[in-house]
């Protein structure tokens, strides 16, 4: 196993873009109305066609709800990566930092001010999500240094006090109660191209860690560690940290808080590729991207016609999966 | 670095000056490392005083000094982690805290004293990441596996950094160190964690590293193995240089007394000089003891009793016997007489002096002949001036001459072995 590292990791990699492929596939097959193969490759061809019901089906509501999903998956995943790796805490996830509870204070508002179309709900959302990532950033900064322990105790906090302030809210609101707590569960349900475009935002976040996977690998060391062999450690913390903050806010904005993809996919992708980063974050890219999907479909036919919200699936996956990593993984250690 | 086309002379690196104190105006060019007069306090606690000292390419210099005395302070000082609060780090002649960390990592490597890393990555990718610093086109010597053999480590390529022992770790972050390419490498305490072997093991590599140019620098807490293996010592004490040079000039008993607060002896034996430590002396007065001995019968208990706070003599002794030669490195006084010679009237006069000014006189199982039968003469007079006179059980077997069953009777008390001796004085405490 040990002699194995580049094999084990290539064949993973593989092996995911395969996964990944399979579930875009099966994922834009299946929903309350099924689409074959032949169906898939033929609208995928012919381009958007009025009238035709199938075609709509694809174009219009099956494509823009999976591309949404991948896109958030694989946001929150990298996400995951980059903030377990900075903190030197496997139990991080994307919403420790507080832009996600930030996020949803914005969409609540949206909610119950009745600006819940579209851009209002991700630009309420995007600017709740950067101010708390802001507050958090000014508290963790101390001689122009960014101390990421300090980053992420704050981070907690604020989360919990962002919280509290959108419990007082929901308890106000009244008949909008069902649409915040739905929201705050996470859904694709009734996504579609405007809420795509929005996503797309991520793409660039996603890229920029990938030239600082050499970066991340050091500083899986320590940040003194990594000054000592030369690495520009404030720098590429800023980075980063900006980086899996926008992605989570993105990601947020446009589906609510989806939980447990940011925590697991990360570390189940460590374990099928190993800890370097060159590997790890497009594995989490794909990763994240596939098990997001992977949970919408089950979400929406599950309980056909009902919808189980997304964010209920991939914890009712995911939880259960990480207690059985977190077993192994002592066993191992 | 390749400027240099002369090769440093063995084992020296005496050049035109000595470099005491190197660190002058003008000679930057010369010197790797430069610190003049540099401060340094954490919040107002000061950790470095008035520190300046100057390194050359190819100097092999150990730092020791007291827990908190300020080593690691001056590592991160010199790698330009932290900011003098005055004065200047110089690193080839500029100020190591105005250099980028990418330019700080090509000039000066580091082998940190923890190395945390719970991650599951395989040695190669750990040593690799010493060329971060350096561009792809920059790494003409080699491969991390060719730096893994130069360390002898070449099989470990392959193995998980979190299987590693904590010897072979040490060696896998040194390689990790020496993939920067750096002239001057710091170490700070690489030995501390490590077993004596690996501990030989690493000191002969810096050794090795040292004479194919590499600058060393390495903080050590083993003043036997810095007296052994470095060039040059720096001592620091309480933020200052205590002493700079030479490891024989600086670890004198009266420095290390002063820096450490121990007693040090120096001992030349089998080739080699080494130290040995007793704590500082009580300060009551526990009495004076006279040990009549030879042949290296008295060698322990004179350590033991020097350790345990008594004043100690000896006598007579020839000089050149192993227990004069103990005797000669405490530093306590005896009566000797030339080497193989028997007891002669001025010796024997100076023993029965040390004698009378004894609270107790001790007869170890020194095998008894014509030569020192004058030293048991000795003992009955001090016997009869009703000094305390014990001797060791063992004597009367070793007594060619007859003379210890003499004093039988006259209040020569017997003990069976050193330990039963030193637990009756323990027990008494003064004499």
């Amino acid at each position: 196993m040990t002699t194995l590292a580049r094999t084990r990791s290539w064949l993973g990699l593989s092996l995911a873009i395969g996964v990944f492929v399979a579930c875009l596939l099966v994922s834009l097959a299946f929903g309350p109305a099924s689409l074959s193969l032949h169906d898939l490759v033929h609208y995928a061809i012919t381009g958007p066609v009025h009238g035709d019901p199938g075609n709509t089906i694809f174009w219009q509501i099956r494509l823009p709800r999976v591309l949404l999903a991948f896109i958030v998956g694989a946001s929150l995943s990298v996400a995951g990566v980059i903030l377990q790796d900075l903190f030197l805490n496997p139990l991080t996830d994307p919403y420790v930092t507080g832009v996600s509870s930030g996020a949803a204070l914005g969409a609540t508002i949206g909610i119950v001010l009745h600006l819940s179309e579209l851009p209002w709900m991700a630009v309420l959302a995007l600017v709740g999500g950067f101010a708390t990532l802001g507050t958090v950033w000014a508290v963790a900064r101390r001689r122009a240094r960014i101390d990421v322990f300090v980053l992420l105790l704050a981070g907690v906090t604020i989360s919990y006090l962002v919280t509290a302030v959108i419990s007082v809210i929901m308890i106000r609101a009244g008949q909008d109660m069902d649409a915040i707590v739905y929201w705050l569960l996470g859904s694709f349900s009734g996504r579609s191209w405007p809420e795509v475009k929005v996503a797309l935002f991520a793409v660039p976040f996603m890229i920029v860690p990938l030239f600082f996977t050499k970066e991340m690998n050091i500083l899986l060391q320590g940040e003194k560690r990594a000054m000592q062999l030369g690495v520009e450690v404030e720098t590429a913390k800023r980075v980063l940290l900006v980086a899996a903050g926008a992605l989570t806010a993105i990601a947020v904005s446009v589906s609510g808080i989806v939980g447990f993809v940011g925590l697991v996919v990360p570390h189940i992708c460590r374990l099928l590729v190993g800890p370097g980063h060159r590997r790890l974050l497009p594995m989490a890219l794909l990763g994240g991207a596939a098990m997001m999907g992977i949970a919408d479909l089950l979400s929406r036919t599950m309980l056909a016609p009902t919808e189980i919200p997304v964010g209920v699936v991939t914890t009712f996956v995911g939880a259960p999966l990480f207690v059985y990593l977190l077993r192994r993984g002592r066993k191992t250690a | 670095m390749s400027g240099g086309p002369e090769g440093r002379a063995p084992g020296g690196q005496d050049h035109v000056r000595s470099g005491e104190d190197g660190a002058q105006p003008g000679e930057d060019g010369m010197n790797i490392l430069a610190l003049r007069d540099v401060d340094f306090a954490y919040e107002e606690k000061p950790v470095l005083r008035h520190v300046s000292f100057a390194l050359r390419p190819g100097d092999f210099v150990g730092v020791v000094g007291p827990n908190g005395s300020g080593k690691s302070t001056l590592v991160d000082l010199i790698d330009g982690m932290l900011r003098p609060g005055s004065g200047e780090v110089l690193v080839q002649g500029r100020p190591a805290h105005r250099y980028r960390r990418r330019e700080m990592a090509r000039e000066v490597a580091l082998v940190p004293q923890q190395f945390a890393l719970d991650f599951d990555l395989s040695v190669r990718e750990v040593v690799e990441m010493g060329d971060y610093c350096r561009a792809k086109s920059q790494q003409p010597d080699g491969d991390a596996e060719s730096t893994l053999a130069r360390l002898g480590i070449a099989g470990l390529a392959p193995r998980r950094f979190s299987e590693l022992s904590g010897g072979e770790k040490q060696l896998v972050v040194l390689a990790q160190a020496l993939r920067q390419r750096a002239g001057l490498l710091l170490l700070d305490e690489p030995a501390s964690a490590l077993d004596v072997a690996h501990q030989l093991q690493l000191f002969d590599l810096l050794r090795m590293l040292n004479s194919d140019g590499l600058t060393v620098l390495c903080i050590l807490h083993d003043l036997n193995l810095a007296m052994h293996y470095f060039d040059k010592l720096l001592v620091l004490s309480q933020g200052e240089v205590a002493a700079f040079g030479r490891p024989q000039e600086v670890l004198t008993p009266e420095l290390l007394e002063e820096v450490y607060g121990v007693h040090a002896y120096v001992h030349h034996h089998a080739g080699r000089t080494f130290l040995t430590f007793s704590p500082r002396r009580r300060r009551e007065v526990r009495g004076r003891v006279h040990l009549v001995c030879g042949g290296g019968t008295g060698s322990h208990l004179m350590r033991e009793l020097v350790d345990d706070g008594y004043d100690v003599s000896a006598g007579v002794l020839n000089a050149l016997d192993g227990d004069e030669a103990v005797g000669r490195e405490l530093g306590l006084p005896m009566a000797v007489e030339a080497p193989f010679s028997p007891v002669g009237d001025r010796a024997h006069a100076e023993n029965v002096e040390l004698m009378a000014l004894a609270d107790l006189v001790v007869l170890t199982d020194v095998p008894i002949g014509n030569g020192n039968a004058r030293n048991v003469e000795g003992i009955s007079g001090a016997l009869a001036a009703g000094k305390q006179v014990w001797a060791a059980a063992g004597v009367r077997e070793n007594d060619f001459t007859g003379t210890v069953a003499q004093l039988s009777g006259s209040g020569l008390r017997f003990f069976d072995d050193e330990a039963q001796l030193l637990a009756e004085l323990r027990r008494r405490g003064r004499l």
